[in-house]
């Protein structure tokens, strides 16, 4: 009984090694294309939707954002309310905003956009926005009489909201910042392109800016942005920032996503249907593949028969060459993931009105992605070889 | 008569193929006794029926009706997993085309049903021993496609010589070989038969080749003649 149970391993060994390459090399080179098929869909929706949320922690919200309690237009002390927020554990980082309600003026151009007062060194450490500057330079905390403008609001040729923009305005030159019947001139610094729409339609400008703009605002915030260490404890921190005395609305930046939520919810939703399909497109093709495969074996299985083999035995002779083959596939297609689809994709990302998104490959995805092409493959070996040792054994010998 | 025991009793099988609305009585009511020792030849025109009473002999098929006896049990009715063990252990078949495994060398060929019951270090062993017999121990790990049709027949006479079988059958062993080697793959059957004492039921068309055999059949129309 030990003995006969080698028996499947010494014929693999024997029909791999001398079996036709080329068919060898196709079935694997299929089996590869299958699980990136399966693995490549997936990946780039993670991708889309975490450049997304990226996007929105990096450039928009931090992690979480704190908003004046209830009816109440500020947050008071924001400079203790911002010492008794880092000193809370899981806060990297934080940064007090003022979106004032004011209007820009360029030439005879003007809009309202969401002008914002920040510590420009704050800021850096929650968002990166400073980071993103293609022109000119990001915003010094002695600059009073200058302003950092988003890509949508500067305009120019190309610029997907140039309509409703200034059209081109570029650093060094002049904006009228209004607020509360008081207006000020400020030079442009730099203009920033973030990618994400929401956010180039903003407008920067630094506390001492304002203070002499409108000395009201002094240490008030409208908006307090936390940057935490580990994303995915949004909630914890938010008890912790609680218990320690913080006062205000939290949001996570999933609640503060809003139209964003939608879409990812959209993609994650997508995703899961083109998987779907592509799984089922991957166990077809893969059926069919090795159906063809084993069935064009079956003289050699009638043989087998006729000789004394037992049919469990040639049975599981089929099912680990078919298992062979789908690991090799499944190498193959991380070679090829590895070696070239992510390096590629993230040298040149997929670019998007939301972000640049590359390639998201997930740990428990590739996973279970790999367990199914060798299931799949599995199964579909075990068919058509439980078919044939079922058969008449003459007709399988004769080809019948 | 002699005193040598039965091997084979066959008792009035009859079989039928059905082709479509065709029906082809392959055999009818074929009775027949094999005994230890004979070289036992078939013989016949094409669609005699040979083959098919081959098949029955070497459970490779079953017979609609009838009874069929080796060494004392009925097989006829018997599990398919007891033929197979019946087939590994007891009969070794040898096809007119070889129906050797592509991908193993020759000495493979030989030694795989001897795994099924003994260390693959043993069945190489006397497998090697076989194809010493068989005059091929140059060849041995030759790929059988690389070997010339007599060749292949001998590796195919050695794998069905590996378990030390009770009976061997020969479907026109000689059939796909040119005159030497035909001549060549006969002496082997007579040492066999008549050294070692093998047990062989042999069908052919040749009919130089009924001297080998101690026994003689013909069938016609499915019956013995």
């Amino acid at each position: 009984m030990i003995q006969e149970t080698k028996i499947p391993f010494f014929l693999v060994w024997r029909f791999l090694k001398r079996g036709n390459k080329w068919t060898f090399l196709l079935i694997i080179f299929l089996m590869a294309i299958a699980f990136i098929n399966l693995v490549f869909i997936t990946s780039l929706f993670s991708g889309i939707v975490e450049s997304a949320n990226s996007q929105i922690i990096d450039t928009y919200t931090g992690h979480v954002s704190i908003s004046p309690v209830e009816g109440e237009k500020f947050i008071p002390h924001a400079t203790e309310e911002i010492s008794r927020i880092d000193a809370t554990p899981g806060v990297e980082a934080a940064s007090a905003q003022v979106f004032l309600p004011a209007s820009l003026t360029y030439k005879n151009r003007s809009g309202n956009w969401s002008v914002i007062a920040i510590d420009p060194a704050a800021e850096k450490e929650v968002t990166n926005v400073a980071a993103k500057m293609t022109a000119g330079s990001y915003l010094d905390p002695a600059d009073t009489d200058q302003i950092i403008i988003g890509r949508q609001i500067a305009g120019g040729e190309g610029v997907e909201m140039n309509a409703f923009s200034f059209k081109g305005a570029t650093v060094g030159e002049r904006v009228t910042l209004s607020l509360n019947g008081q207006t000020k001139e400020f030079t442009i610094k730099g203009i920033f392109y973030t990618k994400f729409i929401d956010t180039d339609q903003r407008a920067f400008i630094t506390r001492g800016a304002l203070n002499e703009l409108a000395p009201t605002y002094d240490d008030v915030a409208t908006n307090i942005v936390i940057r935490i260490t580990t994303k995915g404890e949004e909630q914890l921190v938010v008890d912790r920032l609680q218990k320690n005395g913080v006062t205000g609305t939290f949001y996570t930046w999933k609640d503060v996503a809003g139209l964003m939520a939608t879409v990812t919810n959209s993609f994650v939703l997508i995703n899961a249907l083109l998987t779907s399909v592509g799984i089922l497109i991957a166990a077809v093709t893969i059926f069919i593949v090795i159906y063809i495969d084993i069935s064009s074996k079956r003289q050699q299985i009638g043989v087998l028969r006729a000789i004394g083999i037992k049919s469990y035995l040639i049975r599981s002779t089929y099912v680990i060459q078919t298992a062979v083959y789908s690991v090799f596939g499944v190498l193959l297609g991380l070679g090829i993931l590895f070696g070239f689809l992510i390096p590629y994709f993230n040298a040149h990302p997929f670019q998007l009105p939301i972000g640049d998104a590359t390639l998201a490959v997930s740990s428990v995805d590739l996973i279970f992605r790999t367990e199914l092409i060798i299931w799949v493959a599995i199964l579909s070996g075990l068919i058509p070889a439980f078919i044939i040792t079922r058969v008449k054994m003459l007709d399988a010998i004769f080809n019948r | 008569m002699t005193d040598r025991a039965n091997v084979i009793t066959v008792k009035n099988i009859s079989k039928t193929y059905h082709l479509g609305e065709i029906q082809v009585r392959a055999l009818r009511e074929v009775s027949l006794e094999i005994r230890q020792g004979d070289f036992l030849v078939v013989t016949g025109r094409n669609g005699s029926g040979k083959s098919t009473l081959l098949y029955q002999l070497g459970l490779l098929d079953r017979p609609e009706k009838g009874e069929i006896d080796f060494n004392g049990t009925e097989v006829i009715r018997l599990s398919d997993k007891h033929r197979r063990d019946l087939r590994l252990k007891k009969i070794g078949y040898i096809f007119q085309n070889y129906a050797l495994i592509a991908e193993l060398t020759a000495l493979e060929n030989v030694m795989l049903p001897a795994m099924m019951l003994i260390s693959p270090l043993e069945a190489k062993k006397r497998a090697v021993d076989l194809m010493e017999k068989v005059g091929l121990s140059h060849r041995i790990n030759h790929l059988t496609k690389r070997l010339s049709g007599g060749e292949q027949q001998k590796v195919a006479i050695a794998r069905a010589l590996v378990n030390d079988p009770q009976l061997i059958i020969a479907d026109e062993p000689t059939a796909n070989l040119d005159s030497i080697a035909a001549k060549d793959v006969m002496t082997i059957f007579q040492t066999l038969n008549q050294k070692d004492g093998h047990t062989i039921v042999m069908v052919t068309h040749e009919q130089e080749e009924t001297v080998y055999a101690n026994r003689t059949i013909t069938l016609h129309d499915g019956a013995i003649v």
